[in-house]
């Protein structure tokens, strides 16, 4: 096997998890996942007691596989933070900062992992957001997929041509290797949004009689997510 | 009588460039068919958005004339009203999926007419049926061949049954089975009273819709691309060789792409892979210009090759400010005779301080050869889908450019939907899932009716007919 360079290619989009979340209304999530990032103005005890609720939450939802996944991708990130902060601030800001941004990761993969982008569009316009912010809302939660592939195809054709090596050392970088990334990154995103813009304008996009289809309906399993967030987050911040 | 639509004497300027629409006349009855053809850059794109009121509505340019559209005119009635009137269907239809999944896909149309639930669920259930995705109802449309996607774009546009449908380049990106079904789908849309406008480069397989019109747009200035110029070779001959790869596998995720490929590239050889879409034909070509994983080996004379790849989209590769810069980045001592000729040849040399991204797509197109043939690769080069959005005189253009490389000895490997393209190589090979269906000399593989009939695609009468002509005239 030969490889002159590392860009890994997956065409698979993001995958919706089986989960008993799934059977809740996206507005549960989407409270579920706020009142969860809301967490992380806790100090650093209550942060250690809201993460081992939530790690429970992660199980029963079937969720720790994929929250998992998306601190690995961060495990760079969060070293290099964990090592400044101990070495130049303190070792209780460094557990507190990495604790914050792993609670941050694993709420993303909550909400990613079970709701669709049709779903938080509806969640979006019932919580009284406008059709057109949440439309361009669920579109950029879709484009997730696509941009992550179009990174990938950027690096390939200017590491074909020899405008951009992959694993350079961080003093080697050159204003030509961001350029020659960023640059067709912002040009194929804008023509991207321009191309989308264009394909829902052509589906009546903004019609005044619009009607959705889909109909949201919160049931007990709903009630008792909602009761149980509440009582957490209101003895974390009051107690 | 009114018609369903009418433009009278539309003509459209980009503001800030020279690019735009000549003045066009049409007047369209239900369930007429009008091909547009034209060179690159006449304006057929421009002439899509006038006729479904993107322009005037999304762009600022000056737009000249008066379009109707089933009696409403395109700018005093607004975009979304329009829009129930004609539907609008792009060249990239992965670029126009606005949902997560194929039902949603569909919906999202249906929703905007306001209809009520129970029309929409018929509607739906229609489309799917229609177009054969009633098994695909919960696949994300980013999962779906280039074929499924057209469809379902035509699917989510036609559940809104507009009396009209544009379409903008519909084939370009199709295999010759999925070009075929698009044809025959279109047939019967026409029967059904919509009328149809198809703006496109590939006219041939459009032959056997019913009724057929076609209007040919000329271009509002004379096209930069030098055709006809003699085409001297870009580069210096090298050794012979021959580039050699076997048990050839390539995985991506779970899924087994390529299994065991085996076969040899002579230098000076032009050699055009074709197959279905989705039948890892790119990747073959990632395979061999050493970006992509993979089992087996790719070798010339126990090395790895030097080969340089031209990409589908030359959007992933600029970032300079001219295409001079463009062309010459990264090259320590430029061989100036070289970047001159590849200009001229290219019919580039008006360009040269031009930024490459306001280029056309098929003027892009040619930066990027440009840039690939001025590292002189000494072993060739890999052109994904060269023909793509590229008129006659461009394609002949690029013909001659490939041959010209072939001549100094190096190979050039093609991957490709355009058979009429793909049978001027030197050597055709049919990419199955099983490997190789057919391999040798275009003529031979064009007619080996079980190959084709095992890979799922067609050839098309007319392709067979030009081969047969070609070959009777070398």
């Amino acid at each position: 096997m030969q490889l002159i360079g590392r860009v890994r290619r997956v065409h698979e989009p993001i995958r919706l998890v089986v989960s008993p979340l799934r059977r809740t209304d996206p507005r549960t999530r989407l409270l579920l996942s706020v009142s969860a990032s809301l967490a992380v103005m806790l100090p650093l005890e209550r942060t250690l007691i809201f993460m081992g609720l939530y790690t429970l939450l992660l199980a029963w939802a079937r969720l720790l596989p994929s929250a998992g996944r998306q601190i690995w991708r961060l495990r760079w990130v969060l070293i290099v933070l964990f090592a400044f902060d101990a070495i130049f601030v303190d070792l209780t800001l460094a557990v507190t900062v990495t604790l914050r941004i792993v609670l941050l990761a694993s709420v993303f993969a909550l909400f990613v992992g079970t709701t669709t982008p049709e779903e938080l569009r509806l969640a979006l316009e019932r919580l009284g957001v406008p059709y057109r912010y949440a439309f361009s809302l669920s579109l950029a939660f879709l484009s997730f997929d696509l941009l992550r592939d179009e990174w990938r195809a950027i690096q390939e054709a200017q590491m074909a041509r020899g405008a951009w090596a992959p694993r350079v050392r961080l003093r080697d970088l050159a204003l030509s290797d961001l350029l020659a990334l960023t640059v067709p990154a912002i040009v194929l995103t804008t023509r991207r949004a321009w191309a989308l813009t264009e394909a829902a304008a052509a589906r009546g996009f903004d019609a005044p009689h619009r009607r959705a289809y889909r109909e949201l309906k919160m049931g007990r399993v709903d009630g008792l997510v909602i009761a149980i967030t509440a009582i957490v987050v209101g003895l974390l911040l009051f107690l | 009588m009114f018609g369903v639509l009418t433009a009278d004497r539309v003509a459209y300027r980009y503001s800030g460039n020279s690019m735009g629409l000549e003045p066009v006349s049409i007047g369209l009855q239900a369930g007429d068919a009008l091909l547009v053809a034209g060179p690159s850059g006449c304006g057929k794109s421009t002439l899509a958005r006038c006729l479904t009121g993107m322009i005037p509505h999304l762009y600022r340019g000056q737009l000249t004339g008066n379009v109707s559209l089933c009696g409403l005119d395109s700018r005093s009635t607004p975009l979304w009203r329009l829009s129930e009137c004609a539907g609008f269907v792009f060249q990239n239809p992965a670029a126009q999926l606005v949902a997560s999944s194929v039902e949603d896909e569909i919906l999202f149309g249906l929703e905007n007419l306001g209809l009520a639930r129970a029309e929409m669920r018929t509607r739906l259930d229609e489309a799917l049926v229609r177009f054969g995705l009633d098994t695909l109802r919960a696949r994300s449309p980013l999962t779906l061949s280039g074929g499924e996607q057209q469809k379902l774009v035509l699917a989510a546009t036609l559940a809104r049954h507009p009396p009209i449908l544009v379409m903008d380049e519909p084939l370009s990106m199709l295999d010759s089975a999925a070009a075929e079904m698009l044809v025959n789908d279109l047939a019967s849309v026409a029967q059904a009273g919509t009328a149809i406008v198809i703006c496109e480069h590939r006219f041939e397989p459009l032959a056997t819709l019913p009724g057929l019109r076609t209007l040919r747009v000329a271009p509002p200035h004379e096209p930069s691309s030098q055709a006809g110029a003699v085409v001297a070779a870009p580069l210096s001959a090298v050794p012979s060789f021959s580039l050699v790869v076997e048990d050839l596998g390539v995985s991506l995720g779970q899924c087994r792409v390529l299994n065991e490929l085996a076969f040899q590239v002579p230098g000076g050889q032009i050699m055009a892979i074709v197959g279905r879409n989705g039948v890892g034909k790119t990747t073959l070509l990632r395979a061999l210009a050493g970006l992509q994983r993979h089992d087996g080996s790719v070798l010339v004379n126990g090395q790895r090759p030097d080969l340089a790849m031209v990409f589908q989209n030359p959007d992933l590769q600029f970032f300079n400010p001219t295409v001079r810069e463009e062309i010459l980045y990264g090259i320590s001592e430029p061989d100036l005779e070289r970047y001159q000729g590849l200009l001229q040849i290219l019919g580039l040399s008006a360009y040269a301080q031009t930024p490459p991204l306001l280029l056309s797509e098929g003027e892009k197109k040619r930066v990027a050869l440009a840039i690939a043939l001025m590292r002189g690769p000494r072993h060739g080069v890999l052109l994904d889908e060269p023909s793509l959005g590229q008129d006659a005189a461009h394609k002949a253009c690029l013909m001659r450019l490939a041959r010209a490389v072939a001549d100094s000895g190096r190979s050039v490997i093609m991957t490709t939907h355009d058979l009429s393209l793909a049978a001027q190589a030197d050597r055709m090979a049919l990419l199955g899932e099983a490997g190789f269906l057919a391999d040798g000399r275009p003529g031979e593989v064009l007619r080996d009716s079980s190959a084709w009939s095992r890979s799922g695609l067609k050839v098309a009468p007319w392709i067979l007919a030009a081969q047969a002509e070609d070959a009777l005239c070398n």
